[in-house]
């Protein structure tokens, strides 16, 4: 996409920040905590040929350009699964990304429909927008000088986002999609795939994470709840006698994905297996940090307890520890029972967790 | 703490406002005496603690900062009920965010605990030349409903030590039957009564 017009050009780029070094996904080194270093440090030789030689299966599996993506998956759909769980090489991630959740059949269906967001609309979140841009991955080096290329792709696709859908319009928390997915592919491919997401192209969507009242956060928080008490019943006693909720700890999952404080190569892991699987993986990857860190959690008070559910530990956060644990960990029959008695509660306004079967006409519709 | 043999007050404070006025950088100068340009938006909520001697007492805030947009306002009350105290922040240089403030100050009058303390921080106290509201109009409209008024800026730390200490001697000084905690536990309750925010 075409990257010279955009909404905040009326500015001069900021200086270009002095180089510090970054991670190999360009986030600034820090000391400790939240970087992506330690995991990813000094990848051994093998680790790079196993690497290689996935990516070589894949493009095989996938086809030039994509070409042979949805043969492949209808003939063998565990496989892909499967292979997706592992991981999707790091180069192939953005196009894998397209594919999978339906974006880039979206983009093929309404060509210009982006440029004409971008360029001649105008929306009533644009402040909201500016206030944010600087504050969206502010140790990412793509999004850290002001006005620079990073920051104006990250508005132009939240503003055409909130043109699009102006019932959602712009909310807090949208800008670290954006931006993750600007990280693997170009504006116009990154608004589509928002799009998949929050209409539903493949999966349930999501748009009721972000509309007024929060609806579809409240549903999956009450369901998070209802999971941890059922299948850690320690730590689900624990939190209620410490009253803590899981709005306390869990909304920002669930509103950005993990991808707000949480290690980008995880974030990279799950971002995988959410598009292809959907929801659920949101679910699993909340009940395995709790349940990796169970018997520390338990000991704690309150406050020690609020803020270990926000730091976990670096071996917890380790996508080849966690993420195995989280596929042990089975949520979707349950997932399916709590949403319709949810929506009982609540007068049927509830979502579906589930993938739907057919494709969803997700177009045009939420425009006038 | 039993440890210490200090006699801790524990005191539930909870920020609001509207997004982008520095909500988050206030907490963290107070709390780190750090503050950074760019500051993370907040998403959902984040919890601090801070102790603050107030002459022979200590008074020790425990903190929710909050996501200050608009769409987030169904999962406020869950943070300010059961506070003691509110800081209600706006940007002097910007004047809906002061409208916004007034709005908030009100829902806390009409759903917060009667007794909070609530104090109004005029923050970005330091852009002076881009000031929109003054500090009289905020002054005023303070004296009138009972708030605590300062100006404040996170970036400069004027006035940040100053508004907890203000509102640490105003806390009562005892408050036994006040939940330091949120009232999470009265949950039965407002299940019946409001569907408007996070409850199951
Ligand atoms: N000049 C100035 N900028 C500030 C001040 N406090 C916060 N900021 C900036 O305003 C933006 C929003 O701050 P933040 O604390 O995240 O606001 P919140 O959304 O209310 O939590 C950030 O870029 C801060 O660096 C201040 O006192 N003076
Ligand atoms: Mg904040």
């Amino acid at each position: 996409m075409d990257r010279k017009r955009t909404g905040v050009d009326d500015f001069e780029p900021g200086p270009i920040p002095s180089p510090r070094p970054v991670d190999r996904f360009g986030f600034v080194k820090q000391d400790q905590n939240n970087s992506s270093e330690g995991l990813t440090k000094s990848k051994p030789l093998i680790d790079k040929e196993r690497e290689e030689r996935r990516a070589r299966k894949w493009r095989k599996m996938i086809g030039i350009g994509g070409s042979d993506w949805k043969h492949y998956v209808r003939r063998k759909p565990l496989v892909v699964k499967r292979r997706i769980r592992k991981g999707i090489p790091d180069c192939l991630r953005g196009l894998v990304w397209q594919l999978i959740s339906g974006s880039r059949d979206l983009l093929l269906m309404n060509a210009g429909v982006y440029e004409q967001l971008v360029i001649y609309e105008t929306s009533a979140s644009e402040l909201d927008i500016i206030r944010d841009i600087s504050r969206t991955f502010p140790s990412h080096v793509f999004f850290q000088q002001r006005h620079g290329p990073g920051q104006r792709s990250l508005y132009n696709v939240l503003k055409a986002y909130s043109v699009y859908d102006r019932n959602v319009g712009y909310v807090q928390g949208m800008g670290f999609l954006a931006g993750l997915l600007l990280l693997y592919m170009s504006e116009e491919d990154a608004f589509w795939l928002l799009v998949a997401l929050l209409k539903g192209a493949v999966h349930a969507p999501m748009e009721g994470l972000y509309l007024v009242g929060l609806p579809l956060v409240q549903q999956y928080l009450s369901q998070f709840e209802q999971l941890v008490k059922e299948q850690l019943p320690k730590l689900g006693q624990h939190f209620m006698q410490e009253m803590i909720n899981p709005s306390m700890y869990a909304s920002q999952w669930f509103i950005t994905v993990f991808t707000y404080s949480f290690p980008f190569p995880l974030a990279l892991r799950i971002w995988d297996v959410f598009l292809f699987e959907g929801v659920k993986i949101v679910f699993k990857v909340g009940l395995a940090l709790l349940r990796y860190c169970e018997n520390e959690l338990v000991k704690l008070p309150f406050e020690k307890l609020i803020n270990a559910l926000r730091y976990f530990p670096q071996d917890a956060l380790n996508p080849d520890v966690l993420l195995p644990l989280a596929y042990s960990i089975k949520v979707s029959k349950r997932l399916e029972v709590l949403t319709i008695e949810y929506g009982k509660r609540n007068g049927e306004l509830s979502q579906p967790t589930e993938s739907r079967n057919e494709q969803v006409e997700v177009t045009k519709q939420s425009r006038k | 703490m039993a440890t210490t043999g200090i006699n801790y007050i524990p005191a539930k404070l909870v920020l609001l406002g509207e997004m982008g006025t520095g909500k988050s950088s206030l907490v963290l100068r107070f709390v780190k005496g750090q503050f950074f340009d760019y500051q993370e938006s907040t998403i959902g909520a984040a919890f601090f603690t801070q102790t603050l001697a107030v002459n022979e007492t200590t008074a020790k805030f425990e903190i929710w900062d909050t996501a200050g947009q608009e769409r987030y306002h169904s999962l406020a009350p869950m943070y300010y009920r059961g506070a003691a105290a509110a800081i209600v922040v706006y940007d002097i240089s910007n004047t809906d965010s002061f409208t916004r403030a007034k709005k908030w100050v009100e829902e806390l009058r009409q759903h917060g605990n009667p007794n909070m303390v609530i104090a109004l921080a005029g923050n970005k106290a330091d852009l002076v030349d881009n000031k929109q509201v003054e500090a009289e109009v905020a002054q005023t409209y303070a004296q009138d409903n009972g708030l605590l008024f300062l100006e404040t800026s996170a970036k400069t730390a004027q006035g940040v030590n100053e508004l907890f200490l203000e509102i640490a001697r105003r806390l009562p000084k005892a408050n036994p039957t006040q939940p330091s905690r949120m009232i999470v536990v009265d949950r039965s309750s407002e299940r019946l009564v409001s569907t408007s925010y996070y409850c199951c």
